[in-house]
């Protein structure tokens, strides 16, 4: 049953070993998507290329589901999974700001990493820009630790917020994504340049989105919050199940080893 | 600029899909990598200024856990990162020293945005406690209700913006 690491499979250095290998995947994909090049990620801006939202949407559309088919299935303890806290009111300046600063400078930080490994200049500018601007945050950090911290609404999902289960969250995150896609392949039918944008058969697309449709909606049906789920029940031993109850989320794995696992932050 | 095409996005949507599932399923957190730059930062500060480092709150919580500041989770992540687009550029014959601007903008003018840019990336990331990975894509899977706002607050942000910057991209 994952998280292996909570679980105490591995310990803090095999964990950045594993870092590097995630993070490989990573670099690889987004470089492979174009995304080392700033004139492709920003062309979403001026409706003529899209890749952005298509990988975006697809990347998080495939892991909600994983995850919460691991859920329903025993194979993964989602409490154990370091849930985002929300704070909305930096949240929603923030990312206006990193916004703006994704058009001004063409990177966001992970693909301008990408970039500057692939040899732009920029991309290593960009980088430098990032260092200051964090060290001038954490030098201001005095004045806006109030806002810093304003709106605090702690570990909470959508379906909290909204008072349904997740499972039909998720049915309604596929609706979305899958009506995002439709919209932006006519948007790019008309603004982009055809030379450029890859070739995609629409039997694979159509093929796509009805899997993510139906694979959604069984999942509305299927319940992931439900309060015993059998296939929870079967994994967890009795003595498993004990712990369970009087373990919230903030206690930590139970380590054979007596390390601790520290809560990290999110990014 | 280059003809080369990329891969089909909704395909590197679901292998990035994938990376994000399995980092969950063996580390119980997601990716990201703003951090690793506020980072690099703190690590620099520290060791020229020490006590000037200790002294502020923000950056001393970076120095909490009892190991070097650089000796972190994501930071070998975004060192994985490097390597992989590396690779990735090798083999698509990517590799290329350039710098990536539209026709209409100078060399100067690009590389001054590109600062300005990341200057006012690196700062809104931390204020809202992560970037495009780390906030973005890895809160949305989890269905978290800030990270979902922080998405579409970046989409707002770049669209609105978008105007301002068209002669620096088209």
């Amino acid at each position: 049953m994952g998280p292996l690491y909570k679980y105490g499979w591995f310990d803090f250095s095999y964990s950045l070993q594993l870092a590097v290998l995630i993070g490989f995947c990573f670099g690889l994909l987004l470089e492979r998507a174009g995304f080392g090049n700033p004139r492709k990620l920003t062309a979403i801006f001026y409706l003529r290329d899209f890749a952005v939202l298509k990988v975006m949407f697809t990347a998080i559309v495939v892991c909600m589901l994983g995850l919460l088919y691991f859920s329903v299935l025993g194979w993964l303890d989602l409490e154990k999974i370091y849930l985002l806290p929300t704070f909305i009111w930096p949240q929603i300046v923030g990312g206006l700001a990193l916004g703006v600063g994704f058009i001004m400078g063409g990177y966001c930080p992970t693909t301008s990493v990408v970039a500057t490994v692939s040899g732009k200049l920029d991309g290593l500018v960009f980088l430098a820009g990032m260092v200051i601007g964090s060290l001038i945050f954490a030098e201001l950090f005095p004045l806006l630790e109030g806002f810093y911290n304003a709106g605090a609404m702690g570990a909470i999902r959508l379906s909290d917020f909204f008072g349904i289960q997740s499972g039909i969250v998720a049915f309604l995150v596929c609706i979305m994504a899958v009506g995002a896609f439709w919209l932006v392949e006519r948007v790019e039918k008309r603004f982009g340049d055809p030379e450029t944008l890859p070739e995609g058969g629409s039997k694979f697309k159509t093929i796509g989105a009805i899997v993510i449709l139906i694979l959604g909606l069984a999942l509305a049906f299927l319940n992931p919050d439900g309060p015993a789920s059998p296939g929870q029940e079967s994994v967890k031993g009795a003595d498993a199940k004990a712990t369970t109850l009087d373990a919230p989320r903030s206690q930590a794995a139970p380590a054979a080893e007596g390390f601790k696992i520290v809560h990290d932050e999110g990014c | 600029m280059d003809k080369s095409r990329y891969s089909n996005p909704y395909l590197i949507g679901v292998f990035l899909g994938l990376v994000l599932l399995f980092t969950y399923y063996t580390m119980g957190r997601g990716v990201g990598s703003s951090s690793s730059f506020a980072r690099v930062g703190v690590a620099a500060v520290a060791a020229m200024a020490p006590e000037h480092a200790g002294s502020n709150t923000f950056m001393s919580a970076f120095m909490q856990k009892g190991r070097p500041v650089l000796m972190e989770w994501l930071i070998f992540l975004s060192l994985g990162a490097a390597l992989g687009g590396l690779f990735s550029a090798f083999v698509g014959r990517r590799l290329k020293g350039e710098i990536a601007r539209g026709p209409a903008v100078g060399v100067n003018g690009r590389l001054w945005l590109a600062l300005a840019g990341g200057i006012l990336s690196g700062f809104a990331a931390r204020l809202a406690r992560g970037c495009t990975s780390g906030q973005a894509l890895t809160g949305a899977p989890e269905l978290a209700l800030g990270s979902w706002v922080f998405m579409f607050c970046i989409f707002a942000g770049a669209y609105g913006a978008a105007y301002f910057f068209r002669k620096e991209w088209l």
